[in-house]
């Protein structure tokens, strides 16, 4: 730091060149001492006020307009499978089980609308967690390279700026892709032949076909493989949850202290045992950043939109279409028709809000964690 | 612990992770390359002087142009920083130099945290219920006021951790000097920190720019050059979105050309991000 | 610092209104079903009166019918006429202006098939039910003698969104088989048993196009312009018609007199033997008292775009080479009779061009 660095400082005993402004010296007049200090500290606190505003707002004004649906539905909201929007007309059973016939037309009952949020918290976790188990250690393997090998070579620098413009593209700009180039090859090259291979190991029955009920009997369909499933979704994700986990955790695992390092390569480790090492070292700090991608896959919306196939189902397959809860509220909120269809998703929108919020809020814990606890270890 | 002596296995086992590694880390740029190789390629082919200056036709077999996407998106962004800017900056200042003096600093830190991981369709739908609702129609105003609620944390932290950067001789001369405290932070403190703060900024708009959920319920989206932020706005990212998932091959390559748009922004704004935090000064 | 603010508020409140004085602005939204050829005629009705300029946004009926209900669109273009919950949530009352008649059809991809698909309504059910899993199954085979259908197995493809184009084929399903009535049932959104979905018309079109045995329910200028083939359905008198604008036109020759307290009537599976039976007028729904608008400029605009779009003259000559059906002099006049009837505040409006 040079001396040409320093900024000038306007000292304030001399006297201003321009004029005091009226409208200042008209409330000294009258008492009032406000100076920049007290304007600005005011400004400064609101704005802090502003932001505590801000989450409470957004909790209070989601939970307000839940309300009606939590009410209505209970827990069954987060247990219950069935998601119609729409009035059932069923015709009635009576305590026999047959069907009642009044004035010889079948007696009908109008169902209301039934919501349950678990076909979409099922798809929001299993896409995320899939997310997770491609990205993590594809993650961390390009984290240690960067750590340990990468500034050897010099390349660290541009690989480091590749990685975050991967982070910085736009969520649309993944769901293009994935429309256009990976759901046609998923479903013409990948899928097809992943059936061919794995329908004749037993056991995996349960990938390529789904019983449904209708009425009484229950059918079994061969899974289509379009292509636009819970496996394109996951995949989307991963790749973009891949470089926030390569960046949190290339700087957690650069900041293992040197010492440690080079203890282990004291004792004669390998390039892996020792970095198997590092990993131990900071696996809470890992763990954060692997939360942080789950928290960004979990309420990543626009991507897994295009390409998940949107059916509001619990299929086990990976190869069957899915919806989760940021997929469903793209898709319905525009348009729910009832009140109570609107406060349902609302109440969607909370449970995702509190989920993303609680990743986040344990990977911040590990991660600042990690950093303390590695500032103690010097 | 370790075996001090290498058998053939354990440096076998080390030699081929230290390849997966490096694989994995080609597979991260290749991905990219992939990406962003594809989007460039194909929008490259579907770039027109057209694309910049004509408005929609209601045709989709010559669907026109995106011009009024593209000054949609510019006037969301300059209505969403015209609040978010100031609010984050403030904030920032606050949790940087005043949080020794008030308890309330640790909890908006948390908080300024917190929002930045609230999904962006949550803000949407904060957003419809907020401003759409009770103005009576879907407006420019909620969209922009939902970016500006993206904006707020991220401009808040980096603002913070600039500051943080500049050194304590800096206040400490400017004090000692006789400036008051709100001097210290406007004319010595935030100026030393200029370069990096306004890479926060860059970095907020880059984030925004790229936004879909948020406007869909809120802005929703207009075929018609609108500058009144009183009606339906259209935006680049909508209106990609729109053509993207329509069936007329037309309006994909305009979808196409669109994202080569929006990703050449964001490029640039990272380069330039990556090129003032290389110069010399507090933050290196 | 204050200068500079004061010019800034200055400029950002003038952005406001300064645009808004010269030209009338009307939002519409709603159905994906007529989208095509509204936004041929906000375009051309522009062209003739440069400062009317009308935005419709396709969301889908459900959107539609909730942003007029909630007052946050001008207008609505619906499929589904409002039920009686929804008449209830608007409050006035509303008129439902059928503007065309579309017809809805079932769009497949089979790569390398040559000919044409024959359905009947009974084994659709059975498709979007489930029952019917494959394009080889015996049932498709039977009425569709000497086609070499092959073993691909069949995706429905629906609608995610709240939609009249749904509407309008649940409800004709429910008449066509019972368990499709039991299970699924009729309305703008339903749950679907199977199959992937995808948002608005056109989002269903992308989604069977790109997917090998896909079958999906669109309107028909989605599938012509898109070149994606449609297949023939059995009517009501048991002929296999294909929708144009002849058949649906045909479909809607009886229900003149069911024009009575409202014009919302349904064309599905109408007698007559030229008549396609998945066929259904479009509406645009507004308020009686067109005070909802708080600018008379815009309601004598509107109404004025509106007897434009229902004229012969202006939007319905458009109508045919767009896969749509006209409406008939018939409902034109009771259409015209309508608009007519609309009021501002309580009074008539002065009538437009």
């Amino acid at each position: 730091m040079n001396q040409s660095m320093l900024p000038s400082v306007t000292l304030t005993t001399a006297t201003p060149a321009r004029p005091r402004r009226p409208w200042r010296s008209i409330l000294r007049q009258r008492g009032w001492h406000i100076g920049a200090d007290t304007l600005l500290a005011l400004l400064v606190r609101g704005s802090a006020a502003v932001v505590i505003i801000m989450l409470v707002g957004l909790l209070w004004v989601l939970a307000a307009a839940a309300l009606p649906s939590i009410r209505t539905f209970g827990w069954s909201f987060i247990t219950g499978t069935d998601w119609r929007p729409n009035e059932l007309q069923v015709p009635r059973k009576g305590p026999d089980g047959k069907i009642v016939i009044e004035d010889g037309e079948v007696a009908m009952d109008t169902l209301p609308p039934r919501f349950g949020a678990l076909p979409v918290i099922y798809g929001t976790t299993v896409s995320s967690l899939l997310a997770l188990a491609f990205a993590v250690p594809i993650s961390l393997g390009a984290g240690l390279f960067l750590v340990r090998v990468a500034p050897k070579l010099r390349i660290a620098g541009a690989i480091s700026f590749l990685v975050e413009f991967l982070a910085a593209i736009p969520s649309i700009a993944y769901g293009l892709w994935g429309l256009f180039v990976l759901v046609p090859f998923l479903q013409g090259h990948v899928e097809s032949s992943l059936q061919g291979m794995l329908l004749k190991v037993p056991g995996l029955h349960w990938l390529f076909y789904s019983t449904i009920h209708i009425g009484n009997s229950a059918i079994e369909r061969a899974i289509p493989m379009t292509g636009r499933d819970m496996l394109c979704g996951s995949l989307i994700l991963a790749i973009m949850i891949l470089p926030i986990i390569t960046a949190v955790g290339r700087d957690v695992l650069a900041a293992v202290p040197r010492v440690q390092i080079e203890g282990t390569l004291a004792l004669g480790a390998t390039w892996w045992q020792s970095s198997r090492e590092m990993l131990r070292f900071s696996r809470s700090g890992l763990f954060g950043a692997v939360m942080l991608g789950l928290a960004r896959a979990a309420g990543e919306t626009m991507a897994v939109t295009m390409v998940i196939g949107n059916s509001n189902q619990i299929i086990p397959s990976v190869f069957a279409p899915a919806q989760t809860m940021s997929s469903l509220l793209a898709n319905e909120f525009a348009e729910a028709s009832s009140p109570i269809h609107r406060s349902a998703l609302i109440e969607v929108a909370l449970i995702l809000l509190v989920m993303s919020l609680a990743f986040n809020v344990t990977a911040r814990y590990l991660v600042v964690g990690t950093e303390a606890r590695t500032a103690a270890a010097h | 612990m370790f075996r001090s002596f290498h058998n053939s296995l354990t440096r076998a086992q080390s030699k081929l992770m230290f390849g997966i590694c490096a694989l994995f880390t080609v597979i991260i740029l290749g991905l990219l390359g992939l990406v962003a190789g594809y989007l460039v390629s194909i929008g490259v082919g579907s770039l027109s002087w057209s694309f910049f200056t004509e408005l929609p036709t209601g045709r989709p077999e010559s669907p026109g142009g995106m011009r009024h996407a593209i000054e949609g998106t510019v006037i969301l962004i300059a209505l969403a920083s015209f609040v978010g800017i100031p609010l984050g900056l403030l904030v920032g200042i606050y949790l940087a130099e005043y949080s020794k003096e008030w308890w309330l600093a640790g909890p908006v830190r948390f908080i300024a945290d917190v929002l930045a991981g609230v999904p962006s369709i949550v803000v949407g739908i904060l957003g419809y219920e907020l401003l759409v609702v009770p103005l009576g129609r879907y407006n420019g105003w909620a969209g922009a006021m939902a970016l500006a609620f993206i904006m707020v944390p991220i401009v808040a932290r980096t603002t913070e951790e600039m500051l943080r950067l500049v050194p304590n001789t800096y206040r400490e001369a400017s004090l000692a000097l006789g400036a008051t405290k709100a001097r210290t932070i406007l004319r010595v403190v935030v100026p030393a920190a200029t370069g990096s703060i306004v890479t926060g900024v860059m970095l907020a708009v880059a984030r925004v720019a790229g936004e879909t959920a948020p406007l869909l319920f809120t802005a929703l989206g207009s075929r018609l050059l609108t500058r009144n932020p009183n009606q339906p706005f259209p935006s680049l990212t909508v209106q990609v979105f729109t053509y993207a998932t329509g069936p007329y091959p037309e309006q994909k390559r305009l979808a196409w050309a669109g994202i080569l748009v929006l990703i050449s922004l964001i490029f640039v704004l990272n380069l330039a991000i990556r090129y003032m935090a290389r110069r010399p000064g507090i933050a290196s | 610092m204050m200068t500079w603010l004061r010019q800034a508020a200055v400029v950002v409140l003038s952005l406001g209104t300064a645009v808004a004085v010269a030209e009338t602005r009307i939002n519409g939204a709603g159905a994906t079903f007529p989208n095509p050829i509204y936004q041929r005629w906000v375009v051309d009705y522009q062209k003739a009166h440069p400062d009317v300029k009308i935005d419709y946004q396709s969301i889908g009926s459900g959107g539609g019918i909730k942003g007029i209900s909630d007052k946050t669109i001008d207008f609505a273009g619906s499929d589904a006429p409002m039920n009686k919950k929804e008449l209830q949530a608007a409050g006035a009352p509303v008129v439902h202006i059928p503007t065309v008649a579309g017809s809805v059809v079932m769009a497949y991809n089979l790569p390398g098939f040559q000919g044409e698909i024959r359905l009947t309504g009974q084994l659709i059910a059975d498709i979007y039910v489930g029952r019917i899993a494959k394009w080889n199954d015996a049932k498709i085979g039977a009425i569709n003698a000497g086609a070499n259908l092959p073993d691909l197995g069949i995706t429905p493809v629906w609608r995610t969104d709240g939609s009249g184009t749904s509407f309008v084929f649940t409800n004709y399903l429910v008449t066509q088989s019972d368990e499709f009535a039991g299970s699924i049932g009729a309305g703008k959104q339903v749950k679907w048993p199977v199959g992937q979905g995808g948002k608005g018309n056109d989002g269903v079109t992308a989604v069977v196009q790109s997917t090998p045995g896909a079958m999906g329910y669109v309107e028909m200028n989605y599938a012509t312009a898109n070149k994606i083939p449609f297949a023939l359905v059995r009517n009501r008198d048991g002929r296999f018609v294909k929708a144009s604008a002849d058949t649906v036109a045909a479909a809607g020759e009886g229900v003149l007199e069911q024009m009575k307290q409202t014009l919302a009537v349904d064309l599905w599976n109408q007698p007559g033997e030229n008549a396609y039976p998945i066929a259904a007028f479009t509406y645009v729904i507004v308020y009686h008292d067109l005070a909802y608008l708080k600018d008379p400029n815009k309601a004598k605009a509107l109404v004025g775009f509106l007897n434009w779009a229902t004229s012969k003259d202006g939007g319905q000559s458009m109508a045919s080479s767009m896969d749509y059906a006209p409406l008939s002099p018939g409902v034109q006049k009771k259409v015209k009779a309508a608009l007519d009837s609309l009021m501002w505040q309580g009074k008539e409006i002065a009538p437009a061009q």
